[in-house]
C-alpha cells in the first residue's frame, strides 16, 4: 500500500466523525494559536493550526503523540476567533477519539479512584464536565461485588473538579495536585506573609 | 476628471441622483435628480469666499471625518465641477455666505430639487464600492483605541493635501510614529463578515509600506497577512522591492489587539506561521487594510436599474469570463468596482471596455436581438379569462422583459427579451410562446421521435448553451453511448415545460432526460434555477406516481462534460434493461391516464402545419411591436 493511501485516509477518518467536517477549510492563518491560551501558558509545543496541518497530511502518529490532541479543554475561544468558522475543537476531539480506538493514551495525569473508599455516591459523575466519569458494579478485594466510580482516561482533562466535591477524598488527580499538595503550597504561600506582619 | 468637465460633448451632472430607468437598449429614459446646492450654478465662479465667511464646521467626510470642513463647501480642492454647495444639515441660515458673495448673487437659498428626464441609449454604470466598518470585530479595537486607525484614514493622513498636509501623526499625542503595522484582511476572507478576497489590498498595503519608508527610512513598518497576492504584472517586483527596502511580512492573522492605557501603545497579538509561534508585539499605530464591500446602497441601484446582483451584493455581470463589462440587460454596462473588488488598472480596463461596448449601441441605427423571442396570444392570458394576471411570467423572467399593467394581459418587451424561454413553460394557460421553439413545434418533435417503440427511447431535453454541447463533445470524442437517445434541442432547462414530459410519457416513452447548465453557468442568469425547480417538482411527482427510480432523470452537464453525458445516458440506459418488458409497459400503461389528465387544459395542441401558421402571425405581431417601438 502506497504512502498516499494513508494519508487520504486519516484525513477522511476525521472527517467523517462529526465535527471533524471542516478540516481541510483551514488556510493556516495563526488566529486559533495566537488566540490558544494552552499554548500560551501551558505548553508552547502546543499548535491547533499544526494538528489540523498534520491531519490533512495524514501524519498519523505525530498527531496522536502531539500534545494538542490531548490537551484542548474546549473553551472555543479559537472558534469564535476563526475567520473560516472551524470549529476546532470538534476537530481536535475526532483526531482523540480515533487515537483513543488505536489504544493511544492520554499524556495528561488522569483522575483516579480509590476503590476500597469509594462510596459510590454519584456527585464526582454529575459534576464532571466531560462526563468522563460512570458509576460501576465492580469488584473490589474485601468490600466485594459493589458501585464504584470509573474514569474513562479518553475523556478525563484532569481538571479536578470531582477531587474537589468528593466527600471521601476517594478520587484524585496528579500528585502534585492532590488536596495535601494543594494545602502546602497554600501554607507556603500565606505563611511568610503572615510572620512579617 | 477636469479634461473630461472641459469635453463639450460631456454633460457633467454633480450632487445628482438616478431615481428611475425606463425603457429598453437605445430608448433608456432616466429620470435624474438633480439636488438642490443652493448655488447657482452658472454665476459660481470657485472663489471660496463663502466658505471663509461661513461659521459652521463639520467633519469632512472626504478626509475620513478627520479635519472640518464648511456648511458651505466643495469636498476637496480639486472638485470639478468647481462649484461650492451649502449643506442644509448644517446650516445655521445667518446668511453671511450670501454677504460674502457679493455682487455675484450666486447663492439662492429658494433653490429645490429639481427632476430632470434624459433620453439615453445606453448606460455605464460606475458606482464604485463601500468600506466594511472594522468597528464590528471588537478584537481590533477600532474606534476604541485612538491609535488603530483604517488605512483609507492614513491615507489622508499621508496626503499633502490632506488635513496634516502629509505629516503622518498618531492620533493619541500627535507624535509621529516610529513602529507601525498594517493588518491584512480585516473583515474580508472571513466567513463571519465577508467570504471573499477583496483583491487589491495586498498590494494596497505594500504600497502604503513604500511610501512610509520612503518619506522616512528609519520607521519599521510590518504587515501581517494570511498570503500575499500579487497576481498581476509588475506586481511581484514590487512586492520584491518592499521587501529588499527592509518591510516586515509575518505571516499569520492577529487574533488581538490591545494597548498600554497610559501611552496608547499597541500590542498585535498574532501567530509566526514560519516559527509557529504565538507573538505579541509592540506598535504605535496599527492601520487596518478593511474589507471592500458593494456600496451601501447597491440593493436600491440595483432595483432601479433592474439589474442582478452577485451572493456578495455586487452587479452581475452577463458572463464571468466573456462578457464581464455587460449587464444581463442590455445597454446597461459595468466599469470598476461596482461589479466586483477591482483595482486601478483593471477598472480603468473594463471602463474602456464599457464604452467600447456602449458606443456600439451608439453607433447602430437598428440592433439585432435573439430571434427566439417570447410573444403572449393575450386571448389566452388569465388577465382575459379571469380578469386577473396571475403573475407567473413576471416572476419566471431574469431580464425584467415581462410587464403586467393593471388588468391588462401580460406583454412582453420584446427588446429586452433574451429568449430563454422561462415564462413561455411556466405560463400555467399556455398563452406565451416562444419563436422557433413554440409548444407545437416541440410537442411534434416528441410525437416524432416516440413514433415507433416508444418504450425504447430515452427522450433527452438538452439546453442549448451546455448539455447540447456537452452531447456534441460525446459525439466528436467518439465517447459511446445508447443508440436509443433522441435528444430535443431548447434554449434553456427553464422552457422544458411539464407538458412536454407528460407527452413524452403519455405517448409511452421509456425515460426522459431534464439536461441543462450547472447553475453557475447558466446563459441566462437564473433560467437554470427555473428549471431546476420545475425538475425538482416532477422527480417528486412521479416518485409519488410510483415510476422507477431513474425512468426521469435530472442532471446537470455542461458543454465540457462529454463524458458525464454519455455516463447519464448509460446509466439511464442501464435502468431500462433492468426493467422486464411487461412491467415497463403495466407502469406506462398505469402512468398514462394520469398523464392524459394533466394534459387536459391543453385539449387542442395544433398540429405542425397549424404550428407554422401561428408562428406567422406571431412574427407579424412582432414585427408590428417593433415598429410601435
Amino acid at each position: 500500500m502506497s504512502h498516499t493511501t494513508t494519508m487520504t485516509t486519516f484525513a477522511d477518518d476525521v472527517k467523517a466523525i462529526p465535527g471533524g467536517e471542516n478540516l481541510e477549510l483551514c488556510y493556516s492563518c495563526g488566529t486559533c494559536v495566537s488566540k490558544c491560551m494552552i499554548q500560551q501558558k501551558v505548553d508552547p509545543e502546543y499548535n491547533p493550526r499544526r494538528l489540523l496541518r498534520m491531519v490533512m497530511e495524514g501524519m498519523k502518529q505525530e498527531a496522536f503523540s502531539n500534545p494538542t490532541t490531548w490537551l484542548c479543554s474546549e473553551c472555543d475561544l479559537c472558534y469564535q476567533a476563526c475567520p473560516q468558522q472551524i470549529h476546532i475543537s470538534s476537530v481536535i476531539n475526532a483526531v482523540k477519539a480515533i487515537a483513543v480506538d488505536d489504544g493511544k493514551e492520554t499524556i495528561l495525569h488522569t483522575a483516579k479512584v480509590n476503590q476500597q473508599t469509594c462510596v459510590g455516591c454519584g456527585l464526582c459523575a454529575e459534576a464532571c464536565p466531560y462526563e468522563a466519569i460512570s458509576l460501576v458494579q465492580t469488584k473490589v478485594p474485601f468490600r466485594g461485588l459493589i458501585q464504584v466510580a470509573e474514569v474513562d482516561p479518553g475523556r478525563c482533562m484532569a481538571c479536578g473538579l470531582c477531587s474537589a466535591i468528593c466527600r471521601s477524598t476517594s478520587i484524585g488527580v496528579q500528585i502534585e495536585y492532590s488536596d495535601e499538595a494543594i494545602i502546602e503550597n497554600l501554607w507556603n504561600w500565606m505563611l511568610p506573609q503572615g510572620v512579617e506582619e | 476628471m477636469v479634461d473630461a468637465a472641459r469635453q463639450p460633448r460631456i454633460d457633467l451632472r454633480a450632487f445628482t441622483e438616478v431615481e428611475k430607468v425606463e425603457g429598453f437598449v437605445g430608448n433608456f429614459e432616466v429620470t435624474l435628480r438633480e439636488k438642490a446646492k443652493y448655488v447657482l450654478a452658472d454665476r459660481c465662479n470657485g472663489c471660496g469666499e463663502c466658505a471663509r465667511a461661513c461659521p459652521i464646521e463639520v467633519p469632512n467626510y472626504f478626509d475620513m471625518n478627520l479635519a472640518p470642513r464648511k456648511a458651505a463647501y466643495i469636498p476637496m480642492s480639486q472638485s470639478v465641477p468647481l462649484i461650492y454647495s451649502i449643506d442644509m444639515d448644517a446650516c445655521i441660515h445667518c446668511y453671511k455666505c450670501v454677504e460674502a458673495c457679493g455682487q455675484l448673487e450666486a447663492i439662492d437659498f429658494g433653490q429645490e430639487d429639481k427632476l430632470v428626464k434624459e433620453d439615453v441609449g445606453a448606460i455605464i454604470v460606475a458606482t464604485g464600492f463601500g468600506h466594511f466598518d472594522p468597528s464590528v470585530m471588537e478584537e481590533y479595537g477600532y474606534a476604541h483605541y485612538p491609535n488603530v486607525i483604517t488605512s483609507m484614514e492614513m491615507e489622508r493622513l499621508n496626503n499633502s493635501a490632506g488635513p496634516t498636509a502629509g505629516n503622518l501623526i498618531r492620533p493619541s499625542d500627535h507624535q509621529n510614529p516610529q513602529k507601525l503595522a498594517f493588518i491584512n484582511c480585516v473583515g474580508s476572507r472571513d466567513k463571519r463578515y465577508n467570504p471573499s478576497c477583496s483583491n487589491f489590498c495586498c498590494m494596497y498595503s505594500i504600497k502604503n509600506a513604500i511610501l512610509l519608508k520612503q518619506m522616512n527610512p528609519d520607521v519599521e513598518v510590518t504587515i501581517y497577512y494570511m498570503d500575499i497576492r500579487t497576481p498581476s504584472k509588475g506586481y511581484e517586483e514590487f512586492y520584491d522591492r518592499a521587501r529588499e527596502m527592509g518591510i516586515h511580512f509575518q505571516q499569520g492573522r492577529p487574533s488581538l489587539i490591545t494597548e498600554d492605557p497610559d501611552t496608547h501603545d499597541l500590542f498585535v497579538h498574532a501567530e509566526d506561521i514560519a516559527l509557529g509561534k504565538a507573538t505579541e508585539k509592540k506598535y504605535d499605530m496599527v492601520m487596518l487594510n478593511q474589507a471592500v464591500i458593494p456600496q451601501p446602497d447597491q440593493d436600491h441601484m440595483s432595483s432601479v436599474l433592474n439589474v442582478a446582483q452577485s451572493p456578495g451584493g455586487w452587479f452581475m455581470e452577463y458572463h464571468p469570463k466573456l462578457r464581464p463589462m455587460d449587464s444581463p440587460t442590455d445597454g446597461i454596462f459595468f466599469a470598476g468596482a461596482c461589479q466586483g473588488p477591482k483595482d486601478i488598472p483593471s477598472s480603468v480596463a473594463q471602463g474602456s471596455a464599457a464604452a467600447a461596448r456602449a458606443s456600439r449601441i451608439l453607433h447602430s441605427e437598428e440592433w439585432e436581438i435573439e430571434p427566439t423571442v417570447a410573444v403572449v396570444w393575450p386571448d389566452r392570458c388569465s388577465a382575459t379569462t379571469r380578469g386577473k394576471a396571475c403573475g407567473l411570467c413576471v416572476k419566471a423572467c431574469p431580464y425584467g422583459a415581462v410587464k403586467i399593467e393593471g388588468d391588462k394581459a401580460a406583454e412582453i418587451i420584446t427588446a429586452k427579451c433574451h429568449g430563454c424561454g422561462g415564462c413561455v413553460a411556466e405560463c400555467p394557460e399556455d398563452a406565451i410562446t416562444q419563436l422557433h421553439y413554440t409548444d407545437a413545434q416541440l410537442l411534434s418533435q416528441i410525437r416524432a421521435v416516440l413514433a415507433d417503440k416508444p418504450e425504447e427511447k430515452i427522450v433527452a431535453f438538452r439546453c442549448h448553451w451546455c448539455s447540447y454541447g456537452g452531447a456534441d463533445l460525446a459525439g466528436t470524442s467518439h465517447f459511446e453511448y445508447t443508440a436509443n437517445e433522441r435528444g430535443l434541442r431548447v434554449m434553456c432547462s427553464a422552457r422544458m415545460d411539464t407538458d412536454f414530459i407528460y407527452e413524452a410519457y403519455r405517448l409511452g416513452a421509456g425515460a426522459v432526460l431534464y439536461s441543462g447548465c450547472h447553475p453557475q453557468d447558466c446563459h441566462y442568469i437564473t433560467g437554470q434555477v427555473i428549471g431546476a425547480k420545475r425538475a425538482k417538482r416532477l422527480t417528486k411527482m412521479f416518485d409519488r406516481m410510483g415510476m422507477t427510480d431513474g425512468r426521469f432523470r435530472v442532471a446537470w452537464i455542461s458543454a465540457a462534460e462529454g463524458d458525464k453525458y454519455a455516463r447519464v445516458l448509460n446509466e439511464m440506459q442501464a435502468v431500462l434493461d433492468a426493467m422486464p418488458p411487461e412491467a415497463l409497459k403495466a407502469e406506462i400503461d398505469k402512468l398514462r391516464p394520469e398523464m392524459e389528465k394533466r394534459l387536459k387544459k391543453f385539449p387542442n395542441v395544433p398540429g405542425v402545419s397549424e404550428a407554422m401558421a401561428f408562428s406567422d402571425t406571431l412574427t407579424e405581431a412582432i414585427n408590428e411591436q417593433k415598429e410601435v417601438a
